[in-house]
């Protein structure tokens, strides 16, 4: 103590700061064997040679795997419906979550930590259970056939309900809505209400002002939420095997059903390769739409 | 005209509205047939009765499957804890170039959609011949959530005002007591609510833990397999169960954060007051 004490400050700091990184290595250790090491591993099954039912792979290398997905029409629908469903389920969540952003931030009042808590509960609420949810909602003698039945809107119970793309997507709107009000109201929060308040009081209506000030200003938000919404909503394997109708599947339930059911593991990481090749390209395509249209660098002000 | 305008809610208001019904009756229907009287999930609603609930509290198959879950989410959650506060605090202290090379490796694991990590740890897991059980189950989780609460912890790490170490070595603490009875002290509401989230994102994970589950299922795998089957009472009440877990530890998180940073605003008291 008394020798501590006596090292002046400046001198004890530095040795510190030398040793504190260290802390740092056993999850940095972590990281690289327990993920970074598998990943590698399952991106280079992609070129190894598989057989069905064998729950391995093996040399010679081959490009085979890849070229069979490229060639074959299976895949090509399972990408299709993987691409209309991500499509679909993102850009609906965006409409339905920027106003709920805009009211959080500009107008609900004592409302608002009220309506955020309720938000992060849906967010944390088991996904399965939504799902779940959903399967009893859409049912053929389900709780929305019913209703529509009872009110006379309808006759017949709809079909179309469940086992359709239309279930899957409701269902992951319902799943991905929470993350992207969320990450939209946190894009809202340095935009003060007075630069709002700024442009109403310059003549701007209120077109004018999402056009001008809002939707230029949370553009890279809208841009992130939107990607993750495609990634988690083209990627779920859930959904389409609930409550997709036949010959909907997605990428997701044949990576599934290679890995688990089938033991074909190259033929499952050539799809992966495939799916993660295409989320690389359109998050380089939404990076590159944002330079040029000049909103990846806009400052905020003070 | 402005008077009545003020008295109306805004129209992003009414929208609002309507998404909380959308995102919030699915989860209440399912809560309200968990009580339902008879096998049907239709309405009319046939009268409450708890039978649903007796039989699944009888259920050995889910009974198991809560264990290992509540066994594999704590175990996840303290390591994670241990890890995560060593790293972010060791990475706060140490040199920016030397934090610019090992953030972005820590944070990987956050831009990989669970399935293709799951899928990835399967492949691996039989490349080195490590069988599929909780402990793997375990393994894929800690890479799942250790960003989630480093990624937290840094911040708040970083928000410490150093002064506050400074004064604390100054006046003779031990690196190990400064970083106890001050740093840890400050950080604790944050690492607090981290923790809870870890533990409930990993007591729900479904998608990576689906491809790495072995015989012992966790109560998400299990889950699965019974409402892929079927839609039956005794799933809503199960869902019931884990929809009120959520609350309950997300309240659990609030208060104890609540807590700990009223603890905290006392000891900075008596610090100032000290001075």
């Amino acid at each position: 103590m008394s020798t501590a004490l006596s090292t002046p400050a400046a001198a004890r700091r530095p040795r510190l700061r030398l040793s504190s990184a260290w802390l740092a290595a056993p999850a940095v250790v972590g990281v690289i064997v327990l993920f970074l090491a598998p990943v590698a591993t399952f991106l280079l099954y992609s070129a190894l040679t598989g057989t069905l039912y064998s729950f391995s792979a093996d040399v010679p290398f081959t490009f085979e795997n890849l070229s069979n997905l490229v060639a074959n029409a299976t895949s090509r629908a399972l990408a299709r419906n993987s691409l209309i469903v991500g499509t679909l389920a993102s850009a609906s969540a965006l409409v339905i979550g920027i106003p709920v952003a805009y009211w959080l931030r500009y107008h609900a009042g004592r409302l608002q930590k009220v309506v955020l808590v309720l938000v992060v509960l849906t967010f944390f609420s088991s996904y399965l259970v939504r799902i779940y949810a959903w399967r009893t909602i859409l049912g053929q003698n389900g709780v929305l056939n019913d209703t529509l039945q009872r009110i006379g809107l309808i006759d017949e119970p709809l079909q179309i309900l469940l086992y359709s793309r239309f279930a899957v997507v409701v269902s992951l709107v319902h799943i991905i809505t929470p993350i992207v009000v969320l990450i939209l109201f946190a894009g809202l929060r340095p935009l003060e209400p007075r630069y709002l308040e700024c442009a109403k009081d310059l003549g701007a209506g209120p077109l004018m002002r999402w056009r001008r000030v809002l939707l230029p200003l949370i553009a890279v938000p809208i841009a992130s939420a939107g990607m993750l919404a495609f990634v988690m909503a083209s990627a779920d394997y859930v959904t389409p095997q609930m409550l997709g109708g036949p010959g909907q599947a997605m990428v997701g339930v044949e990576i599934q059903t290679q890995l688990k059911s089938l033991g074909n593991y190259p033929a499952g990481a050539a799809l992966a390769v495939m799916a993660l090749a295409a989320y690389a390209v359109l998050y380089s395509l939404i990076a590159l739409g944002l330079r040029l249209l000049r909103l990846n660098k806009i400052e905020w002000g003070t | 005209m402005t008077a009545l305008r003020r008295h109306l809610p805004h129209v992003s208001g009414v929208w609002t509205a309507g998404v909380l019904l959308f995102l919030l009756l699915p989860l209440a229907t399912v809560v309200l047939f968990s009580f339902h009287a008879s096998q049907g999930l239709t309405l009319p609603f046939e009268g409450f009765s708890l039978r649903w609930y007796e039989t699944v509290l009888a259920d050995a198959e889910l009974k198991a499957a809560a264990r290992n879950s509540l066994i594999v989410s704590l175990c996840v959650t303290i390591t994670t804890f241990v890890l995560g506060t060593a790293t972010a605090y060791g990475l706060s202290r140490a040199r920016v170039r030397g934090r610019a090379v090992i953030v972005p490796i820590l944070l990987t694991p956050l831009a990989v959609p669970g399935l293709f990590i799951g899928a990835s740890l399967l492949a691996s897991y039989d490349r080195v011949g490590l069988e599929l059980s909780l402990l793997t189950v375990g393994l894929a989780q800690f890479v799942f959530v250790f960003p989630l609460f480093f990624v937290m912890a840094q911040i708040a790490f970083q928000r410490l005002d150093p002064a506050i170490e400074e004064a604390a070595s100054d006046l003779g603490a031990s690196p190990w007591q400064t970083f106890r009875r001050v740093t840890f002290q400050q950080v604790s509401p944050v690492l607090i609510g981290a923790s809870a989230l870890v533990f409930m994102v990993s007591f729900d994970e479904f998608l990576m833990t689906n491809f790495v589950v072995g015989v012992d299922q966790t109560v998400p795998t299990l889950v699965f397999q019974r409402i892929r089957r079927t839609v039956d009472p005794t799933s809503n009440v199960i869902s019931s169960l884990l929809l009120t877990i959520t609350v309950l530890v997300s309240l659990a998180a609030l208060a104890g954060a609540l807590l700990a940073a009223r603890r905290r605003g006392r000891s900075l008291d008596a610090v100032q007051g000290l001075g």
